[in-house]
């Protein structure tokens, strides 16, 4: 079965183009949310495998959602992006119980299936 | 003569008529004693009360303690006519005997200001004042003899049984030492929680207060266990007590004038010398005796610390303001009971205004430098926002096309060439934003070509119109150059957003060693200087360069905003 995807960010554009990408490498994108709040809400009602999760959202940040929204064993999995690098957020990825960071720029179904294993 | 001249007036003959009064029954009594003596006891401790009540209402007629002082005076001046020989006056009398007592409790309970703050300070003061008046019942209606053997008769005796007279008078006695019990714990709670200037105001009468309360209740408890035949020593202690308040009263009250004067003046001398630890605040809060005072300072239509931060006027707190020239310079925040006497907060505001002008340049400087940091991170916050929203956004959503366009290049070439087509107008875009970015920090054509070629190129961009009056063609030191490019691209944006103008005029002059930077519109005028931060910010820029901004808008008439930037 192909992997269920849930993409949060503001940016119309960045979710049209992920959308496109990952969905042309084999994903199902199922939905998509346009900050922290509507992201947990859509977390709980589509039930992905994968949450890809803008790190700045216009209401609470990506590190807030990936808290609230992993933890239990049926939780998705969370795979943070930004336009900014990793090194710019030091220890708040691994400590928001995401599996992993990709900067925006280097999205790709590859990066986010080695995250996946 | 007016109203609060004539009611003090009449007062005092009012009570210079009851006295008299009483003089004449006390004179013609078949009962008192020593009436010689009662009489001027009796008199002396009335009318010094009445006169230090009259004397503290004409200083401060909005307050009530001076006539709460008077009516104590009168109640004590009805005591006399418990002399009289008619058993209806003489009964009337001894009802009313005790008066005197709630209307002190009243007065300590609404002390200093006047009014009673507490709704358990007014059930305290009404149940004073019931007792006073109920006390005596017990012993009239049973005809036990009240005060001596020789007295009247009481006017209102239904019964002859002196054990119902015996049982209702230890009752009421019990009342009343409650009572004195709960009103002295009041005071105390008072006193706790009182701060230090409060508390100077609030010592004499609130302890002199305590003394007579202690003192009635052990008169009380000792009539109560031992029978009529009282300790004379208790109600003379209570009597001295009672007579000395008006007198500690006017004497509190000169000797504050008398120290305040003083504060006043050694603080005018003070304010000569240089600076101390605690600068103009430390001197303020001696000549006020109030430690916890605070100096604010008015600076751009509100209000700042001296370090220039922003600060409110403390809620609960009185403040008093200082002005100089009829100008607003700052505000003394100093402890509510320091409201008792304007004339000396009016006084040390007075005396402070010159010192607190000094204090409050600093404070704006240091205010428009913080101003200056907080624009600067403002602008970084601002860029670092542009950035990541434009430009950036854009390179990503391009890098994720042409991946998208790899993957679709073996199996759609036609799609991949139309992501790769789309991905070209995304490129331009981006940079297009980047360079709208770079200009906002600094415009190359600025420090290049100088102010004449930037003011060109702003012109061309505005949406709309701009004439172009005259700008030197020699360059200008950068700062001067960077402030006044600044101040007109500001004005030509508020011009285009707001002032609903045809045109734009810009002029720069040099005049008098001065840039003389000047841009008008035809527009709707009424702009209003504190709108937004951008024009604060420019007054901040061209301030750091010891210029000036000078806004003209009247409504209707168009809009001239014009810098003043020396060279």
């Amino acid at each position: 079965m192909d992997c269920t995807v849930l993409i949060v960010d503001d940016h119309p554009s960045f979710r049209a183009s992920a959308r496109v990408l990952l969905e042309s490498e084999g994903f199902h994108v199922i939905g998509e949310a346009v900050d922290g709040m509507s992201a947990v809400e859509e977390a709980s009602r589509l039930k992905p495998q994968l949450v890809l999760l803008d790190v700045q959202l216009p209401d609470i940040d990506g590190f807030d959602v990936a808290a609230r929204i992993t933890g239990h064993p049926d939780s998705p999995a969370v795979i943070l992006v930004s336009s900014r690098d990793s090194s710019d957020f030091g220890p708040l990825v691994s400590r928001s119980g995401a599996r992993g960071f990709v900067p925006k720029a280097e999205l790709s179904g590859e990066r986010v299936q080695e995250l996946l294993l | 003569m007016t109203r609060p001249t004539r009611a003090p007036a009449a007062l005092a003959l009012a009570g210079l008529a009851l006295g008299a009064l009483g003089a004449v029954v006390v004179a013609s009594s078949s009962h008192v004693d020593r009436p010689w003596l009662t009489l001027a006891i009796g008199l002396f401790i009335g009318e010094a009360w009445i006169g230090a009540g009259l004397y503290a209402w004409s200083r401060r007629p909005s307050n009530h303690v001076g006539l709460l002082m008077t009516w104590t005076g009168f109640a004590w001046l009805v005591n006399l006519l418990v002399a009289a020989n008619g058993e209806l006056v003489f009964t009337l009398a001894v009802i009313a005997s005790n008066l005197y007592l709630g209307a002190f409790v009243h007065l300590l309970m609404a002390y200093p200001d006047g009014r009673i703050r507490r709704p358990l300070w007014r059930r305290l003061v009404q149940a004073t004042y019931a007792l006073c008046l109920l006390g005596p019942l017990p012993l009239l209606l049973s005809g036990f003899e009240v005060a001596c053997d020789t007295c009247p008769q009481s006017a209102i005796q239904v019964t002859s049984d002196e054990t119902l007279g015996r049982i209702g008078d230890v009752a009421a006695s019990s009342a009343a030492l409650v009572l004195a019990a709960w009103v002295i714990w009041v005071l105390a709670a008072r006193w706790r929680a009182a701060s230090v200037p409060q508390r100077r105001t609030l010592g004499p009468l609130l302890w002199s207060g305590v003394a007579l309360i202690a003192l009635v209740a052990a008169t009380i408890g000792a009539q109560t266990i031992s029978g009529p035949q009282i300790p004379g020593v208790l109600p003379l202690a209570g009597q001295l007590v009672f007579a000395s308040v008006p007198f500690t009263f006017l004497a509190g009250l000169l000797r504050s004038r008398v120290a305040r004067a003083d504060a006043v003046n050694e603080l005018l001398v003070r304010l000569g010398e240089a600076p101390g630890t605690d600068g103009l605040r430390g001197r303020l809060a001696d000549a006020l005796g109030d430690p916890t005072l605070k100096l604010l300072y008015w600076v751009d239509e509100g209000w700042v610390r001296k370090d220039g931060r922003p600060a409110e006027l403390p809620v609960g707190a009185a403040w008093t303001p200082v002005e100089l020239d009829g100008q607003r310079v700052g505000a003394i925040v100093h402890d509510r009971s320091l409201r008792a006497e304007p004339e000396v907060l009016n006084s040390v505001a007075a005396a402070a205004g010159l010192a607190m002008r000094s204090e409050r340049l600093e404070a704006a400087l240091r205010r428009s430098r913080a101003r200056i940091v907080e624009a600067g991170l403002q602008e970084r916050r601002r860029l670092e926002r542009n950035l990541h929203d434009g430009a950036q956004q854009r390179l990503v959503a391009l890098s994720l096309q042409l991946r998208i366009a790899q993957n679709q290049i073996g199996k759609a070439p036609d799609k991949a060439v139309e992501l790769v087509a789309s991905a070209q107008e995304e490129l331009t875009r981006a940079l297009e934003e980047l360079r709208e970015l770079a200009r906002g920090i600094h415009p190359a054509v600025l420090s290049d070509r100088g102010l004449q070629a930037a003011v060109e190129a702003l012109a061309v961009r505005s949406p709309l119109p701009v004439k172009i009056e005259e700008v030197p063609e020699e360059r200008l030191p950068e700062p001067v150059e960077a402030a006044a490019y600044f101040v007109i691209a500001e004005a030509l944006t508020n011009v285009a957003k707001y002032a609903d103008a045809s045109e734009a005029t810009v002029a720069v002059k040099r005049v008098n060693g001065h840039a003389q930077v000047e841009i008008r519109d035809d527009g709707v005028g009424g702009a209003d200087p504190c709108r937004g931060s951008g024009l604060r910010g420019l007054a901040d820029r061209v301030g750091a360069l010891d210029g000036s901004l000078a806004l003209d808008s009247p409504p209707g008439s168009g809009t001239t905003l014009r810098a003043e930037i020396p060279v």
